[in-house]
């Protein structure tokens, strides 16, 4: 192996070689060299790269060779001895081999005299044969041609060369291949091929001088492309053979180029049977196409794997290359790191199973202790149990004792030495003996013990201790009374009474209960009950059942209704009751019982008397209120009333008093009947409508704002912000009928919101919920004098006034059609119906009647596929209108761009002075139309499909073109409410968050909706009224009225709307929100 | 023999351009052999040149002298006196005559009148052609005399490139390939074995390229 190339290594491994010829560009076109070489990649074991064959200049073949080398196709640099002397072409020769080149052709080179440069000189300082010595010198001795020393790397190179078996003399021709061999060739290729013949014979001679042992022989072939391309080979190509056969072949051909290809693969099938011949070398020349065809074609299309093919300098297929090698490495390394990752996990998986065992056990060891535990609580009863016995056991000696100390009745000694005051919080209850005291201290300590081992809370055992106390003293008090009264039992009326008196409430209770009954007969029974329900319902009060802490006390009281504690308790437990259920359910307290005529009951003994009032006039303001919303004047009334008796400083009872004698709802204004302050005038000529005032139960249902029917409630009452288009419910089918629709149209005030939001937000500072912008959305301005109107200007998101200013309002603009709409339905035509026809007309009656501060006058007469009206028509009823009416105009053209652009270029020839804008401008037309507005200083509309993107991109182009940010509006696309309203909103949302926190100056300027076409073009405002779907005209308004509420929240600026009452919805709203 | 040839009248009507009175200076040496610069061609370029600047309505002097040779100094050497008055002399030997005037005379403006084209030798009458390149490096014995560094067209060394078909050069189906007829010389002298040789690169430095040449030949120096 002399190089390692690939050709030789499919020379010596003693397969058919093939090779193909690239010849370079008369250019510096890299890609016309790789082109080729692509062509040729795997169809040839290698290409030779001809040096500027026919001595035409051209790419040289290093570069060229490299450029193939890089596509990965082995080349053979042909090196001629024409255009360099030896040093010139030993230099390339080095700089090829250092640049991956293997394969070496060399050759004497076609003389000067046939190229582009015939003047030349040539220089021939040696021929091919003294440049494979050369060559081969410098390889196998490493020293140059004068003998010097290669120090370092020696070319190392597969040496090729040319013979022709066709020229003369004939006889020589084997002995100058066996010269050139000897000089060091290791390869040849021969001349074209196409006298098999002449080729055998020559391969005879060869053979005979052994000369194909020392090399391999590539035949020459080349497909001739066409009859004249043979002919001119035969007649002017020096040293060819071009057979009368072949030229037969040809003209006999139909497709000559098949022919050719057909011919080329017959001569390869002739040459291969010839003995010695080692490959072949097939020169397309300029038809580079037609070698993997022939290669095919031939057999030999199963190249081998090429070899050693590896270019120095890197490609980017290379770069590719070597970057898919490293990934495979990486691929089977993580491979590998995978089955070791999954190796663990396996183990792991398997130490998670014995974990789990381990747990198992572990849980069943637990379980074992739970189960001891409760064996142990169970103990625990069982103590407790004891200790319960040993109570019962200890009362039984009280008993006894009683028993004793009935015996010492006759022997009052024992009275006046009992001790005073026990600690026992029962009032004047009797005194206690040495001994008494000692049991009631273990009773205690018994208690004490029995409250840790039940583990009861402080509020149960207090219950419970003062229970047993209660009965203890009771026990004591039956043998006791001796000791006070010294007389007889205690006296019957006193239970009598109390008996009576709550024989009504629990009567059936009483009856019920034989024990009850028979406590009756017992006064000291009954005593002690009823120290028992008290007991009971303190216990039941503190553990927050009320009702049946009530039951208890209402009871107890039933036994003895003097009892102070049980009254105190009941009162407390119903107020407790009722506090929670106002808590919970507001309304559905079942406020009569509780309704009694003293204001304020009885402060309980251990509650602060203050405090105690306070929540009393707080809970009857709260009444108050309620019955306030449910319309319940007169309970409300005299619910403030009680709080005032209370409180007579309580501003908000007062309010309310206030509220509830005017009629009003509580934080529920009243909506004025009076129309917006504007029309106040009007309203008085036209009347309003005197509807009745609506139900109470429909208010409140509706949590809406109601309308006064007073008008004079004109003082500026705060109302909520969202109903307002609620609210009208009643008023639209009302104001359906015939007649003059205009005194309908009327909308509420909106109110403020009463607590500004620093009041609502309490305690929480404000760099908690304010977030201010960096942005400002630029103000653009329509229309001039008095009337001008700005819109934008906006330093928060809309309405968020308690961010940053938004110093313009939005604003509507009553969109006016430029010829009679044809499909406005009934409902909408309704309130133009004298002057459909009548642009100026319409436009004067929007301003006039309608109260418009802005007209858009929509050019829909001009669409090319309706129609079709020119510019001059469509201009001149613009020009009318903007006499009619000296409000700002804004044009909408047809949406035709180009049709608009001479709509809207004509009326800017007719309007003269007046500041109208222009619209729709799109991508398509906003140079024209943009530049035509910026002559006049119109502002413009920008329509774009809604796209964040696309709204950006057209207003930098208007910028681009000198359009100021603030001469826009931005059209994104209006969806109505059920037809892609929120895709609308989010795209907008998007925009103008852009605008105001990322500072995107490109996207600040204010919005334009022109959305009365789109809601008024959906079917649910075109279908008549029904049972289901409700009044057409109030469900168009609401459909129109919402859309322009939702892109009032989403930012929009500029409204372009149709029914006068959607249009007074919408700037109530506004006005409310401001 | 040194082959010349006459430049256009063209070109030496503008070289004579601005003088009044020039000297045509013929030579009786090889250009007067092949009929370039002998006493006949001297008179005939006089009156050409006569004619030539008459016809642009100019008119100058013009002496004929042919030497003997324009190579050796003796008859160089007179020239610094006898065409001192005239504003040029046009040699009409080859260009060694050229030179040598130019060397030996300084102040005489020397132009050359013909163009030295080979070492040629006389074919028939009126045709010459190019034997030998002077190349300083002689290897006629290897190729049966015919030399293949002036008579190849790319100078090859080592047999007939693969244009040579029926005894033509590639570059000219007028010329005759020379390594054909090498080929056909040492193979009618039996020694066509000898083509298997392979003649080693060259040394081209006697050739010119190793600058201009100088022979001396000691014995004969004064």
């Amino acid at each position: 192996m002399k190089a390692g190339s690939n050709l030789e290594n499919v020379l010596r491994s003693g397969a058919f070689a093939v090779t193909g010829e690239l010849g370079p560009p008369k250019s510096g076109d890299l890609e016309l060299v790789r082109k080729k070489a692509k062509i040729l990649k795997g169809h040839v074991d290698a290409v030779n790269i001809t040096d500027c064959q026919t001595a035409i200049v051209r790419m040289s073949s290093l570069t060229a060779g490299l450029i193939a080398l890089a596509e990965g196709l082995e080349p053979v640099m042909q090196m001629t001895c024409r255009d360099r002397n030896r040093i010139g072409m030993q230099a390339d020769i080095l700089g090829a081999s250092a640049l991956g080149i293997k394969n070496l052709l060399c050759l004497t080179g076609d003389h000067q005299k046939f190229g582009n440069h015939p003047q030349a000189k040539g220089v021939f300082d040696m021929d091919s044969i003294q440049l494979l010595q050369m060559v081969k010198k410098m390889r196998d001795d490493k020293r140059f041609q004068c003998g010097e020393e290669i120090k370092g790397s020696e070319p190392n190179l597969f040496l090729g060369c040319a013979a022709n078996p066709f020229a003369d003399p004939f006889e020589f021709r084997p002995v100058r291949l066996a010269k050139k061999v000897e000089a060091g060739a290791d390869f040849v290729q021969t001349q074209i091929i196409y006298n098999v013949d002449k080729f055998a014979r020559f391969m005879e001679m060869v053979r005979d001088l052994g000369v194909h042992e020392k090399c391999f022989i590539l035949a020459g072939v080349t497909p001739p492309k066409s009859l004249g391309m043979a002919r001119y080979m035969k007649k002017f190509v020096p040293g060819l053979d071009v057979t009368d056969e072949v030229l037969a072949r040809l003209s006999d051909s139909s497709d000559q180029r098949e022919e050719g290809i057909n011919i080329c693969v017959d001569i390869i099938r002739q040459v291969q049977d010839i003995p010695g011949v080692a490959g072949v070398h097939i020169m397309a020349i300029e038809w580079e196409e037609a070698v993997p065809e022939i290669v095919k074609r031939a057999g030999l299309d199963q190249r081998p794997e090429p070899k050693g093919v590896e270019p120095v300098l890197a490609s980017l297929d290379s770069i590719e290359k070597a970057v898919e090698d490293a990934r495979k490495e990486v691929r089977i390394e993580f491979e590998e790191e995978l089955e070791r990752a999954k190796t663990e996990a396996q183990a792991s998986r398997e130490l998670v199973i014995k974990e789990k065992e381990k747990v198992a056990s572990e849980m069943s060891d637990l379980k074992k202790q739970i189960e001891e535990a409760r064996t142990m609580a169970s103990q625990k009863e069982a103590e407790v149990q004891r200790l319960t016995e040993e109570i019962e056991r200890t009362r039984k000696e009280l008993e006894k004792r009683q028993a004793i100390s009935t015996s010492d009745l006759e022997a009052p000694v024992n009275a006046p030495v009992a001790p005073p005051a026990p600690p026992v919080p029962q009032g004047p209850g009797p005194a206690l003996t040495d001994r008494e005291q000692r049991v009631l201290e273990s009773l205690n300590l018994g208690l004490q013990a029995l409250k840790e081992v039940l583990g009861l809370d402080d509020s149960q055992f207090e219950a419970l201790k003062r229970f047993l106390e209660a009965e203890f003293m009771l026990q004591l008090a039956q043998v006791a009374p001796p000791v006070p009264g010294r007389g007889a039992p205690p006296p019957p009326p006193k239970v009598e009474v109390p008996a009576q008196e709550v024989s009504t409430p629990v009567e059936e209770v009483v009856r019920a209960t034989p024990e009850e009954q028979e406590i009756e007969q017992r006064p000291a029974v009954r005593d002690k009950e009823v120290v028992n329900l008290v007991a009971k319902g303190n216990l039941a009060l503190h553990s927050g059942d009320y009702n049946g802490a009530i039951d208890a006390f209402e009871k107890a009281l039933s036994i003895d209704a003097g009892d102070e504690k049980a009254k105190n308790g009941l009162a407390e437990a119903k107020a407790a009751l009722e506090k929670e259920l106002s808590g919970v359910k507001g309304p559905s307290v079942k406020a009569e019982p509780v309704e009694t005529s003293q204001t304020l009951p009885p402060c309980p003994e251990d509650v602060d008397e203050q405090w105690w009032k306070e929540k009393w006039v707080i809970r009857y303001t709260a009444r108050g209120n309620v019955a306030l919303m449910k319309g319940d004047y007169d309970t409300a009334i005299a619910e403030f009333k009680k709080a005032l008796s209370i409180d007579p400083q309580n501003e908000k009872a007062k309010d309310g008093l206030n509220r509830a004698e005017n009629r009003q709802g509580i934080y529920i204004p009243s909506i004025e009947a009076g129309p917006r302050p504007v029309e106040k005038a009007k309203e008085e000529k036209a009347p309003v409508t005197e509807e009745p005032g609506p139900e109470p139960q429909e208010k409140e249902k509706e949590k809406v704002s109601t309308p006064e029917p007073e008008p004079e409630a004109s003082k500026a009452k705060e109302e909520p912000e969202k109903p307002a288009p609620k609210a009208e419910k009643p008023r639209i089918e009302i104001s359906a009928p015939a007649e003059e629709g205009v005194s309908d149209l009327s909308v509420p005030v909106l109110s403020k919101e009463e607590p500004s939001l620093p009041e609502r937000a309490g305690d929480i500072p404000e760099e908690v919920y304010l977030e201010a912008c960096s942005g400002v959305i630029q103000s653009v301005t329509l229309g001039d004098g008095d009337k001008a109107i700005s819109v934008g200007g906006e330093t928060a998101l809309p309405f968020y006034n308690f961010e940053g200013q938004m110093p313009n309002p939005p604003r509507v603009a009553f969109e006016v059609l430029d010829t009679e709409p044809e499909e406005w339905p009934e409902v909408l035509t309704k309130y133009f119906s004298d002057c459909l026809n009548d642009p100026p007309a319409w436009a004067k009656k929007c301003v006039d009647e309608y109260n418009a501060k802005c007209i858009c006058l929509s050019l829909i007469s001009t669409d090319p596929n309706g129609a079709d009206a020119s510019p001059a028509e469509a201009a001149e009823v613009a020009q009318k209108v903007v006499e009619a009416v000296d409000v700002p105009i804004i044009f909408w053209g047809c949406g035709n761009a180009e049709k608009d652009t001479e709509t809207l270029r004509e009326i800017t020839g007719r309007i003269g002075e007046r500041k109208v804008c222009l619209g729709p401008l799109t991508d398509a037309n906003y140079r024209t139309l943009g530049a035509t507005a910026m002559a006049f200083q119109y502002p413009v509309v920008a329509s774009t499909p809604i796209d964040v993107n696309l709204a950006k991109q057209l207003n930098i182009l208007l910028e681009n073109l000198g359009v100021h940010l603030d001469q826009i509006l931005m059209d994104p696309s209006i969806g109505a409410v059920g037809y892609g309203l929120e895709y609308t909103y989010s795209v907008m949302e998007r925009i103008r968050l852009a605008a105001l926190t990322q500072q995107d100056d490109k996207l600040s300027c204010p919005f334009i909706c022109n959305l009365g076409r789109e809601v008024w073009k959906a079917k649910e405002t075109r279908l008549p009224s029904d049972g289901m779907l409700g009044d057409q005209e109030r469900r168009g308004v609401l459909m129109e009225a919402i859309t322009a509420s939702t892109l009032l929240l989403a930012g929009g600026e500029l409204m372009v709307m149709r029914h006068p009452k959607s249009v007074a919805l919408t700037e109530a709203l506004v006005e409310g929100l401001l | 023999m040194i082959i010349a040839e006459r430049k256009t009248l063209k070109e030496l009507l503008e070289m004579v351009q601005g003088c009044n009175r020039i000297m045509i200076l013929g030579c009786r040496g090889c250009v007067a052999v092949c009929s370039a610069g002998g006493d006949k061609e001297v008179s005939i370029l006089a009156s050409a040149l006569r004619l030539g600047l008459s016809r642009q309505g100019k008119e100058i002097e013009i002496q004929e002298r042919t030497l003997v040779r324009q190579c050796d100094p003796e008859y160089i050497d007179p020239l610094n006196e006898e065409a001192s008055d005239f504003d040029a002399v046009l040699s009409m030997a080859c260009g060694v005559g050229v030179n040598f005037i130019a060397d030996r005379c300084e102040d005489i403006n020397v132009l050359p009148a013909l163009n030295t084209t080979f070492y040629g030798a006389n074919l028939s009458s009126g045709e010459w052609k190019e034997m030998c390149a002077g190349c300083g490096a002689c290897v006629l014995h290897l190729t049966g005399g015919l030399c293949p560094v002036a008579r190849c067209a790319k100078s090859l060394s080592n047999g007939p490139c693969g244009g040579s078909q029926g005894g033509r050069c590639e570059i000219n189906p007028d010329v005759p390939c020379i390594w054909q007829q090498i080929y056909d010389k040492l193979s009618r002298l039996n020694r066509s074995d000898e083509m298997k040789n392979i003649m080693p690169i060259r040394d081209w430095t006697q050739a010119g390229h190793g600058g201009p040449r100088r022979r001396i030949r000691e014995d004969l120096l004064p």
